[in-house]
Parts: C-alpha cells; structure tokens; sequence
C-alpha cells in the first residue's frame, strides 16, 4: 500500500459486476472505484441488490461477470480470507461474533491474519480495543454484550486485520441515535488512521455526515453517484428510495 | 519482628504461587487434569487389584480418546460423529504390524498415528471437496464406519471376521507387553498428559483460536482471513492421528480386535462421546473429567448387574449422556467455570492469553 503512495490508485476498482441467482439478477452491470482513504456510502431501498455487491466484492459470491481489482490486482477469484489478507474485509447486516468465546479472542482472531505470534496478535487486539474505547469488555464473552456491544466488536474484529478498506454492512441498523453517533465516531476514527470505508446503509442521517460520495443502487443496477448534496436534490433518487426513508424516519 | 515479616513474605510469595496456578480458567483446567492423573497415579500405588488397575487403565484411555475427539468436535466444531474408525485403523495397524511383520508396538504406534492421519485427510478432502458440513459431514462419517466394518469383515489379511489376537512375544519393556496392568498404566498416563498438553497447546495458539472461529461462525471467519478448509482439515487430522495412537495402544491392551469391535457406534459413544460431553464439549478438562466419572460408574454398576445382560454399559452411557445434555449443557467443566468464576472475579490482568 505504501509503496504506491502519491501516485493515482485506484484502492476498489469494481467493473460491470453481474450477480444473478438463478433468474433474478441482484446486480446487474455495476461498477464502483474508490480511492484510499475515502468513504463511499451505498444505498438503496430493500433488495436493491447491496448486500450482494458486498458478498461479491468481499469474495463469498462469485460474480457471474465482471471484475473486482484491488490495488490494482485483480481479486475477482480470491477467497474471503485471501482477499482479507490483502487488506480488504467487511462486516456483516446480521452480526456474527464468536459467541462462545471472549471479546478479546475475538478481536485477536482477526489480528492473527497479520501474525503468527500469540502474544503479537493480543497487543495489536488490546491496541485496538482500546482504540475504540472497549477495553473494559475484553474479557467478557461476547454473547454476554448488548447490540451496540456487539456491533462495535463486529468492527474491532475487522479492524484487528489491518484493512485498507473496510466494508460496513449496515453497522448502524437497529442502534439508538446516541449509540449510532458513538459509531459515527468510530468509523471517523477509522478513517483518519488512512483506511477507506464503503458503508451499505439506511439511516439517511449516517451516510449524509460520513459519506464523500454516495451511490445509489436500485433493483440492481447503479441509479445515481454523487456527492451527498447532489443525490439528495436528485429527483430520480428521491423518487426511488429518499422519500421512502423519509417515511421509515 | 523479623519473623513477621517472614511470614507475611512467606503468605504473598505462596499467594502469587497460587495465584499463578489459578490465573486464569485456562490455566486452572491444566491443573485439574494434571490432578486428576495424579490421582491415577496414587491409587495405583494403593492397590495391587488387577480389576481396579483395569478400570483405571480404560478411563485413563478414555480420557486421552476423548481429548481426540474434543479438538475435532469441541473446538472446530465439526461433527466427526464415527471418530472411532481411526482409533479402529490405528488398532488394526499395530497389530497387522507386529503379528505379520514382528514389528515392536513401539513403532507399531507411531504408525497407526500416520495411517489414522492418512485417513484423516481423507476425510477432509472428500467432504471438503464435496461441500459436506454439519450434519452432512457427521452422516458421512458414519457411512465410512459402516464400510470400514465391511471391508475388514471380508478381509483375509487383517484376519477378516475372525478379527486378530497379538502375537505375544515375552513379557517386556521392548514388546510392550507385561504381565500385571501397573505398565499400562504407566504409558496411559504418559499418552494422557502428553495429549492434556498437546491439547492446551493447540488451544492457546492461532490454530487453536482458528478452530474456535470456525465452530463459532465459518463466514465470520473467513471474512477474518481464516483459511476455513485448511483449518478444518488440521482439526481432522489432529485428531486422527492421536486417535490412532490411542487404538495402537488399546490393541496392546487387550491384545484382540475385530471388526464388530471397533467399527462399531455403540462403543463410538462409549470411548469417543460420553467423556467429553459429559465432562464439557470444548473445555479443556472436560474429557478427563468426564472419562474419570464415567468409565468407574460404568463398571460399578456392570458388577451390580447380573453378567450376563450385556450391553448394560450402553444403557448407563446413554442415561448419563441424557442427563448432563438436560442438566449440565455445559458439562461438568463448565459447572466448575461457573464455580471459578465466583472464587476468582475477573480482573483485567487475568485475561486468558496473559502470560
């Protein structure tokens, strides 16, 4: 990653993905580039296809066509694991912690992808539980923490691996405003520290403070991209999904 | 004054001792288990009585084949139901290798490791390959018992349906063979406390932590850069190849296998299951806990039972399975975490992990 810095990358570069599951296509010719460091929001309304453009671009569907490059290779074939190691990972809509097992194991699961060394991988786990203000939780078991608690660690795990771009998959859903302005927080954090951040998401309120641009997504295909001001007066996107979230709340 | 402050010194440094010991759950399972095979140890030293040392002998291999069983199944997750054809190709082995090739058990055993290893991996290819998870994976291996037990029921080499007796050579060191029970012991208890370390080890280390994040949620961790097949296939493997160990043993033991024997569920549940469910799934003292209630209930109740209703053993070993899945769905292991939690609330430097 560094060793390409000041020069034009392109961090995801994805091109005309088609995703169909026998005859409903979910995503259909969708293209995305984002440079590192950047946040890029993806919306929709409900089964516009986001969560399948994520599966695609993390490696746990295989495209039917189309490529995904990151840093300039080609990822379109990779395994999840293999492409978490080169710096790529994501969260999950329905959050997956190890429940069986404490906080810290869990954020230490994902920094062995970067060591092989126990106690490397449980500094960079407490490092970064501390990073994000869970410390005090480190050895609870993580079917013991609340909702929020567990979307936090979602995101320490991720974190814990290193990324260079980080996929949010609706973090904020189901969140109380305040615990969603402590996570609005978190990913600012996130971003400092230089890892670019695609977040799928609904609440309109999250994406309009986070996001540097915005794509609209809408039965699968791409309906719009702008900046936050140019999408919101966009009467094709207020048509299709604004005025619905603005019904929703 | 001098001797006050003595004592004072002599209550911290023996404090910290303990302290150690007991610093994390981790830790204080270790030294449970190297208690519990203490335990062996001392009643061994106070009883010449063959039929104890026989009891003893069995739960102490339980306990080791339990272990086995607990990586694959506790820790990875994966539902290895018939994990006892490795145990049976590892008993096979050793014998096939000293009665037909005079082979000393010695190498015998580490043989049977490879070979149950060999199979291991061929288990973890094809289900793998085939995408066979969960209860898949877990029918699969029954299908495999089933034509294992087929195969080596007509098969003349491996002495077919008849099954094999060891070839006894002199009572020695050497042949692995003797003449009262206290040696078997002995390297049952060596073969348990290495397995109690081996066993900590895997858990402490990043295979150990992959195999957890793999039961727990296999997408999770991929998304986590686990390799999940890799990780899988070592579980299996593990496992097979210290399960073969152990039926390389338990042929020396009793000196006899066939097909009906060991390629069987009943005793699948027996020496596989019941410990480490009964003592706590996923736990690190689980098997030796639950090997060391078990195997001695068992045979109490076996010698209370008229001899001749056979298959008694099975009834107990299903009653007990029953009641520690209704009453202690985390075994007993997980009955004395809860206790150890109580004594020793949590502080932020006893995090398991620390060293």
């Amino acid at each position: 990653m560094i060793c390409r810095e000041g020069i034009d990358v392109t961090l995801l570069n994805v091109q005309g993905i088609t995703k169909a599951f026998g005859g409903l296509v979910a995503v259909h010719d969708f293209s995305l580039s984002m440079d590192p460091g950047q946040i890029v929001a993806l919306i929709g309304p409900n089964g516009a296809g986001k969560t399948t453009a994520f599966n695609v671009i993390s490696g746990f569907y295989r495209a039917n066509s189309g490529t995904v490059s990151f840093n300039d290779q080609n990822i379109t074939h990779l395994r999840p694991d293999q492409i978490c190691k080169l710096g790529l990972t994501r969260t999950f809509q329905v959050v997956r912690p190890f429940r069986g097992i404490s906080v810290l194991d869990n954020v230490m699961i994902g920094a062995y992808s970067r060591t092989n060394d126990a106690r490397v991988a449980r500094s960079k786990a407490l490092e970064t539980l501390e990073f994000l203000g869970m410390l005090p939780e480190a050895g609870r078991l993580a079917s013991g923490l609340p909702i929020a608690g567990r979307k936090r660690l979602e995101i320490a795990r991720a974190l814990a691996t290193e990324p260079q771009l980080l996929l949010l998959d609706e973090t904020m859903a189901g969140l109380r405003p305040a615990e969603t302005d402590e996570v609005i927080g978190m990913v600012r954090k996130i971003r400092e520290r230089g890892t670019g951040i695609l977040l799928v998401e609904h609440v309109m309120r999250v994406v309009m403070s986070l996001a540097e641009r915005i794509i609209v997504l809408h039965h699968g295909e791409k309906l719009a991209e702008g900046t936050p001001d140019a999408i919101v007066q966009n009467p094709q996107v207020i048509d299709a999904y604004l005025g619905e979230a603005h019904v929703e709340g | 004054m001098s001797e006050k402050s003595d004592t004072i010194l002599l209550k911290k440094s023996s404090r910290s001792w303990l302290r150690y010991l007991f610093a994390n759950w981790e830790r204080t399972q270790l030294v449970i288990s190297f208690a519990l095979i203490a335990l062996v140890g001392l009643i061994s030293a106070f009883t010449k009585s063959p039929y104890v040392l026989g009891i003893l002998v069995l739960a102490t291999l339980y306990a080791f084949v339990g272990i086995t069983w607990n990586i694959v199944a506790g820790f990875a997750g994966q539902l290895l139901i018939a994990h006892v054809i490795f145990l049976g190709i590892g008993a096979y082995t050793t014998i096939v290798l000293n009665n037909r090739f005079g082979i000393t058990p010695w190498l015998g055993i580490p043989a049977a490791g490879v070979v149950a290893g060999l199979l291991g991996l061929v288990v973890a290819f094809i289900t793998l390959r085939y995408g066979l998870k969960a209860d898949y994976f877990a029918l699969f291996t029954i299908a495999l018992l089933v034509t294992l037990k087929t195969i080596f029921l007509k098969w003349k080499f491996v002495g077919s349906a008849l099954g094999l007796w060891l070839q006894l050579g002199n009572a020695s060191w050497k042949n692995m063979i003797f003449s009262t029970k206290e040696p078997y012991l002995y390297i049952a208890m060596g073969l348990l406390a290495l397995g109690v370390i081996v066993q900590y080890l895997i858990y402490r280390s990043k295979t150990g932590k992959y195999m957890l994040a793999i039961r727990e949620d296999e997408s999770a961790a991929a998304a986590l850069g686990v390799n999940t097949s890799l990780y899988k296939t070592l579980a299996v493997v593990i496992g097979a190849v210290m399960a073969g160990i152990a039926g390389g043993f338990y042929v020396m033991y009793v000196a006899f296998v066939e097909p009906p024997q060991v390629f069987d569920l009943g005793f699948n549940v027996e020496i596989v299951m019941a410990s480490p469910i009964i003592g706590g799934l996923g736990s690190l003292a689980g098997p030796l806990l639950g090997a060391f209630l078990n195997k001695p209930l068992a045979e109490l109740i076996r010698g209370m039972l008229s001899a001749e209703t056979s298959g008694t053993s099975l009834i107990i070993y299903g009653s007990f399975l029953v009641l520690a899945i209704l009453f202690l769905p985390r075994g007993i292991a997980g009955a004395l975490q809860d206790l150890y939690n109580k004594i020793f609330p949590h502080s932020a430097d006893d995090l398991p992990g620390g060293d």
